[in-house]
């Protein structure tokens, strides 16, 4: 184990053990006394008797003390060092995680400020060739420092961290390390963090060198964790607004849950929450008109960013569809049942069909593309499939149940007597499938939501079954734009926030939760914003000109809200890794060598003053 | 005699006499035994008649019983010459009260009883006059404590003149002149105690009682004094007279101290914490005299100049048969 020194200039100042030799060297003054004889004195001849200016150097503890205090006090200005248990590496990658349940507040002041605190004196340890990059894992990884041995920069770059509302993404930050210490033979991963961070089972065989400094002590919060906001079923003027609280501790907690209406109280719930569990909650209200629910946790808990939830909520507005049949009586039918729809019909489709806002194209090829959302049934030559071929009799052998436009559908007694067969498209998942075949495709193609049907719905059993009109209205209501907008109007903290206006806009200013205007950056001639700071939970007003847009960002990241510290982190299903009280590597002594030099201080203070008083 | 001696003290001083171990060898007639055979009342022994003899001391009883002359011999008595040895260096004017004072009522209570007892006392003050420096001799500038303060020829005069009355004082009527030299004596100078008991050793006709009164404090030592001393036959009664803070130091910090009489520089580092060193010291010095003088059959005392004269004379002093 070698000493090695931090700041080896200062032992110029070893130069100040000549001057106290000399000081010694020098005749002291003495106060004259005339005795009657100095023959009993003799025993005590003093250890610096000179008559000259200059005197031999006699033994002298008193200078021996001295000495030793100047080489203790140049030792500590040299700030020796020693490794420490931990190996030294020459590369550190630490990670701050600054996700929401960092800001949990069971240690004090904050998780986040503690693990700062001691991110900080990683720092102070480091070797004078170690290098250290500091990131910060919020919803995105941000490089804070990158790899450098300027402590001064290192402290600026983790005291210019701050946590965000935002769930952990730990994956990304440790795929980042993963990079930087690649071909680095010594290097370490320090995590600090409170272990709240979802799966990492992809670094289960990576075998990083990660240090995980656990911090926080658990404590008690509750937090939503869903929030949803829908047009009661029966009364269009009612909305219903549905949360999940969650309580992480392992009590019983009463809470009173608090609704909300762009800032009016209307409904405020006393409940008490089951220890370690998930109450679900339905209010009811009145909407009349566009506006936010918000919902409020008023309870004392550790973490307050999850203790409350806004959702956008606008009126329904009737969905303007335009089927393009040759006549299907079973699909208009369905397309009738919910009471919002303003059905048309048309054999053919001449035009963009800009007015609707959605078209559904049964079996008929349009001549102009429409622009709206589309339902597509049995529509096999367009350029979204490499290529085409059909399929008699296929099975269905499985239905995802968990996409929203399958919700309360089952196929269990469908039969189709021919269906197209297609590969899926990389745009698309299928929802339906038979062992040759997707049958039912959903997804995206250039900002137009597409539902797929690939078999006839009159050469099949499924209009006959309950399930046809369930999935005609969970197809309705999830190609119509405004419902899309509406839930667009959302976003989980630290994603961003996507808004396409009418027209191109210049200039536009984004109002956070704050309440402080900050402007925003347009491309010239786009009218599509995308606004990434979205790292604070609450409400956030976009202006453009008179235009203005109203959205929420949320947690309800039932993770963040557990805010239990982890000792373990799994890494997938075998490896973890557990929290380290691991003493920092590079263990500097000049604290212990300075007190080391007051006590020699003292000491000789003592000594002296013992031979002369 | 306030000055010296309280009258209550003379008085009690009176009844004491002192006791000599050894017989007179004075020739002067005195009231001490001696060998010599000589007119008194004590017999002594007979011998055999030769012609000559005075008649008056033929026993006449015995020639008639044994019709054989014989004379009869009678002790002489003869006197105790009592020196006393009296350190009058510089050193001796330090403490408070002054050791010199102190040594002064020891000479002056032991000469009363020695003059009360018929016995010649003289008195020697050392150093001599002329080893004594004038005033204006031997300064050291650099160091003004070293400057001894001498003795200004009016007061050598008068010093001379007290010092030859003390050389030889006998019979009570003399003892008011006696405490008045005494008490005009001054210490001054650097003394050598070897050199002075050695030269009143060699000086003394016959040997008799020596008393030292001295610190003791001399560079050179006094062992070879005081051999001089028990040499000669003296029998020897040592006193030293220590100050309180000789014993005691009060006087702390970074020291120069100068010595009264030879004008030795030390540089000393004292504090309290070695105080119980310094008196190791001491201890160590005064075991070694002690040692010393119980060798050489020397009566030695140690008093500190603040001690009460009558405890020392009276009790410590009549205990150690130096009277009685």
């Amino acid at each position: 184990m070698g000493l090695s020194l931090l700041a080896p200039e200062a032992l110029a100042f070893a130069a100040a053990i000549p001057v106290v030799i000399l000081f010694y060297l020098l005749k002291r003054k003495r106060q004259v006394k005339l005795v009657s004889s100095t023959l009993l004195w003799e025993r005590f001849l003093a250890e610096t008797q000179a008559s000259k200016p200059f005197q031999r150097l006699r033994h002298n503890w008193l200078l021996v003390l001295q000495l030793l205090l100047v080489l203790a006090v140049v030792l500590a200005l040299s700030r020796p060092w020693v490794p420490g248990p931990g190996k030294a590496s020459k590369l550190r990658i630490v990670i701050l995680d600054a996700s929401a349940s960092m800001q949990a507040t069971d240690v004090k002041p904050s998780r986040f400020e503690q693990a700062r605190a001691e991110a900080l004196r990683l720092v102070g340890s480091l070797g004078d060739v170690d290098q250290m990059v500091v990131l910060q894992a919020g919803a995105h990884t941000e490089v804070k420092q990158s790899a450098t041995s300027d402590k001064t920069a290192l402290r600026r770059a983790l005291a210019g961290c701050a946590p965000a509302d935002a769930p952990t993404r730990l994956t990304e930050a440790l795929k980042l390390a993963e990079t930087l210490i690649q071909n680095r033979a010594e290097a370490e991963i320090h995590l600090f963090s409170d272990g709240a961070v979802p799966d990492l089972s992809e670094f289960e065989n990576k075998n990083l060198p990660l240090v995980y400094h656990c911090v926080g002590r658990g404590g008690r919060n509750a937090g939503l964790v869903a929030l949803e906001v829908r047009p009661h079923p029966d009364d269009p003027t009612q909305r219903a607004v549905f949360a999940a609280v969650a309580n992480g501790s392992t009590n019983p907690e009463p809470v009173q849950v608090e609704l909300l209406f762009e800032g009016r109280l209307l409904e405020s719930r006393p409940v008490t929450l089951p220890a370690t569990n998930t109450l679900p909650m339905v209010f009811m209200a009145p909407q009349d008109q566009d506006g936010v629910f918000t919902v409020r946790l008023r309870l004392e808990d550790d973490l307050a960013a999850d203790n409350q939830a806004s959702i956008v909520s606008l009126l329904p507005q009737p969905v303007k569809v335009l089927l393009v049949s040759r006549g299907n009586r079973f699909l208009e039918k369905a397309l009738k049942a919910p009471g919002y729809v303003q059905l048309t019909v048309a054999p053919a489709l001449a035009d963009a069909a800009e007015g609707f806002d959605l078209v559904v194209l049964d079996d008929v090829y349009p001549a102009v593309w429409p622009a709206p959302n589309l339902l597509a049934i049995h529509l096999a030559p367009t350029n979204w499939f490499a290529s085409v071929g059909t399929v008699t009799g296929p099975v269905i052998v499985d239905w995802k149940t968990t996409h929203s436009l399958l919700r309360f559908v089952n196929f269990d007694n469908v039969q189709i007597a021919e269906a197209l067969k297609v590969p899926t498209p990389d745009w698309a998942v299928p929802l339906v499938e038979s062992p040759d075949t997707p049958l039912v495709l959903a997804g995206q193609r250039q900002r137009q939501r597409i539902i797929w049907i690939g078999f006839d719905l009159l050469q099949s059993t499924w209009p006959l079954r309950l399930s046809f009109p369930i999935f005609i209205a969970n197809a309705v209501e999830w190609l119509n734009p405004a419902a899309s907008a509406a839930a667009g109007r959302m976003v989980r903290a630290g994603e961003p926030f996507r808004w396409v206006w009418a027209q191109p806009v210049s200039s536009a200013e984004l109002i956070g939760p704050d309440g402080r205007a900050r402007p925003v950056s347009c491309a010239p001639g786009s009218s599509e914003l995308v606004i990434g700071d979205t790292a604070r939970q609450g409400i956030y007003r976009l202006k453009a000109g008179t235009n203005e847009v109203t959205f929420c960002v949320n947690l309800l990241d039932s993770a963040e809200s557990r805010i239990d510290p982890q000792p373990e982190l799994p890494l997938g299903k075998y490896a973890r890794v557990t929290a380290t009280t691991m003493s920092r590597a590079g263990l500097e002594l000049w604290p212990g060598i300075a007190a080391a030099a007051l006590g020699l201080l003292l000491l000789e203070w003592w000594f002296y003053h013992r031979r002369t008083v | 005699m306030g000055a010296l001696l309280s009258a209550e003290l003379l008085r009690r001083l009176e009844q004491l006499q002192l006791l000599a171990q050894r017989r007179a060898k004075s020739t002067l007639k005195g009231e001490r035994r001696s060998r010599a055979r000589g007119h008194s009342v004590e017999f002594a022994d007979y011998r055999t008649y030769a012609p000559g003899d005075d008649l008056r001391y033929l026993d006449w009883n015995l020639y008639a019983r044994l019709d054989r002359l014989f004379v009869k011999l009678y002790e002489e008595e003869r006197e105790l010459p009592v020196r006393i040895f009296l350190d009058a260096s510089e050193s001796m004017n330090f403490g408070q009260p002054p050791k010199f004072d102190f040594a002064r009522q020891v000479a002056a209570a032991i000469g009363y009883v020695a003059l009360c007892g018929f016995d010649r006392v003289s008195v020697v003050p050392f150093p001599d006059l002329a080893e004594i420096p004038t005033p204006t001799g031997n300064p050291t500038a650099a160091n003004p404590g070293t400057q001894h303060p001498g003795l200004d020829s009016e007061t050598r005069a008068q010093q001379a003149a007290a010092r030859a009355a003390l050389r030889s004082v006998r019979g009570k009527k003399s003892a008011v002149q006696f405490f008045e030299h005494l008490s005009l004596l001054r210490a001054a100078g650097p003394a050598n105690l070897n050199q002075a008991l050695r030269r009143g050793a060699l000086e003394a006709r016959q040997p008799g009682l020596a008393v030292v009164l001295s610190d003791l404090l001399d560079p050179g030592g006094y062992e070879a004094g005081l051999k001089a001393l028990v040499g000669r036959g003296f029998q020897v009664d040592v006193v030293q007279i220590l100050a309180p803070e000789e014993l005691d130091p009060t006087t702390y910090g970074d020291l120069r101290l100068v010595d009264s009489e030879t004008g030795a520089v030390q540089e000393v580092t004292f504090g309290r914490f070695r105080l119980k060193a310094y008196h190791n010291t001491v201890q160590q010095f005064l075991g070694r005299i002690r040692q010393f003088c119980a060798a050489h059959r020397i009566c030695f005392f140690t008093a500190r100049s603040d001690t009460d004269l009558e405890e020392l004379l009276l009790k410590r002093l009549r205990a150690a048969e130096v009277w009685a």
